[in-house]
């Protein structure tokens, strides 16, 4: 997947050309998805038109409409492409370590360089997605739930494992994305790096508690 | 609490309020923000709940955004009101932080459509709602931040308090978007282990959280 607003999506070559009709439709699609994410993150949603979509992708109305019903549609669209590719970087950071508080550690690592890497799509991917309404914050929740099996691990490492609560893995999801928000709200998301002592405290403490947390947070830092 | 079933009871409240028709307005807000969503609600939509005139509205508010906004200042006002009353009288810093989720979450339930302006819809309002909104519940982790001394005198993250009332605001706004604040007062252990946890540890939480689960 090609990443948000850091280099230009490949464009089929202008005049005529032979490329099969799905790879132009795909390409055009992509960069709706970019001109989505960029649009967005810099206009508001609610101020973001259809016209604003097509101008910033090169594309015209009538493909528009052929590939996505409406501007919320293309939104969501675009909104699920971004977090996917997020989900991925995460989870093979994540798989790249053995112990589950390495694994966590390189994991939250991952998820905090990507967003300081692009803080207009942190902030609309954590804080903002409200503005495209009740659908937008559905999916937000869907994405963020995707990394529970990661933290469901911990139940495996955790002494305690059997007698935390079901929604564990919730709790150190709510807390990690609180802290992260934080940041963005206060615009601060250069310094989300810096943030990864605490993240990874959050994510561990319900599972093995203050102590052990605040040992592995000061093992490697 | 006396329960006010289907009622707002937050709303209904005896207003000591110079400016009553106002209060009027911002209730029916909340309301119909809670039942049809920010985006869809009109001003004629409020008035008619209100049973107010247009020219009283607009008497009071310059649009709907910035009656909404006033409207949200007044339910984080009501809702810190009763937190507050609730954990008067209980010296304890865990007694304190039971009463004041358990009355938290007994409000969402109550009045489901004021917990959905409360923690979804605020979000539709703009930037300077969800700013309230964060606001709001940074003041929340203020009352948590004396649960420190129970650590014992081990470093516990500067942040603690915010992870805490992450993990809580986590777990109350996927029941809400999800159309089920009434069933909020049945997470009430949850929801005590999720808010004590980065302060006691997993067993000391799990502990409070059987108690709260024999006497809820």
């Amino acid at each position: 997947m090609p990443q948000v607003g850091r280099r230009e999506p490949w464009r089929p070559p202008r005049g005529r050309h032979r490329l099969p009709p799905e790879v132009v439709a795909r390409s055009q699609r992509d960069r709706l998805l970019e001109a989505a994410i960029r649009v967005v993150a810099a206009k508001g949603y609610g101020s973001t038109t259809v016209a604003d979509l097509t101008r910033e992708a090169g594309v015209s109305r009538t493909t528009f409409y052929e590939l996505f019903e409406d501007k919320g549609a293309c939104f969501l669209a675009a909104y699920d492409n971004a977090v996917d590719a997020l989900v991925r970087r995460v989870t093979a950071a994540y798989e790249s370590e053995q112990r589950w508080p390495d694994r966590v550690r390189a994991g939250l690592e991952a998820l905090l360089a990507a967003l300081a890497e692009e803080p207009e799509l942190a902030r609309l991917a954590l804080v903002d997605v409200g503005s495209a309404g009740p659908a937008a914050q559905r999916r937000y929740r869907a994405a963020v739930q995707r990394l529970t099996p990661l933290f469901d691990e911990g139940r495996d490492f955790a002494a305690a494992g059997r007698s935390l609560p079901a929604n564990t893995s919730r709790m150190a999801i709510g807390a990690v994305t609180g802290l992260i928000s934080d940041e963005l709200v206060a615009g601060r998301a250069e310094r989300l790096p810096g943030l990864l002592s605490d993240v990874l405290f959050a994510t561990l403490v319900p599972y093995i508690g203050p102590n052990a947390a605040a040992r592995e947070v000061g093992e490697k830092s | 609490m006396i329960r006010i079933p289907g009622s707002s009871y937050l709303l209904a409240w005896p207003m000591a309020t110079t400016e009553p028709r106002r209060d009027l307005i911002l209730a029916a807000m909340i309301r119909v923000v809670g039942a049809n969503g920010y985006k869809a609600t009109s001003v004629a939509d409020v008035i008619e709940e209100a049973g107010t005139s247009r020219t009283t509205f607009y008497k009071h508010f310059d649009d709907k955004h910035d009656c909404f906004l006033a409207a949200y200042d007044m339910l984080v006002e009501r809702v810190f009101g009763e937190v507050l009353s609730s954990c008067n009288g209980s010296e304890a810093w865990l007694d304190r932080m039971r009463g004041g989720l358990a009355t938290i979450v007994e409000l969402f339930a109550l009045d489901p459509q004021l917990a959905r302006t409360a923690v979804v819809e605020v979000a539709a309002a703009g930037a300077e709602a969800r700013q309230r909104h964060w606001n709001a519940v940074a003041r929340f982790t203020e009352f948590l931040d004396d649960g420190r001394e129970l650590a014992g005198g081990r470093e516990l993250p500067e942040n603690i308090a915010l992870m805490s009332a992450g993990a809580v605001s986590g777990l109350i706004f996927d029941e809400v978007l999800a159309g089920r604040a009434e069933r909020l007062p049945a997470m009430l252990p949850d929801l005590l282990f999720a808010m004590l946890v980065p302060y006691i540890g997993p067993r000391a939480a799990a502990d409070e959280m059987r108690r709260a689960a024999a006497t809820g």
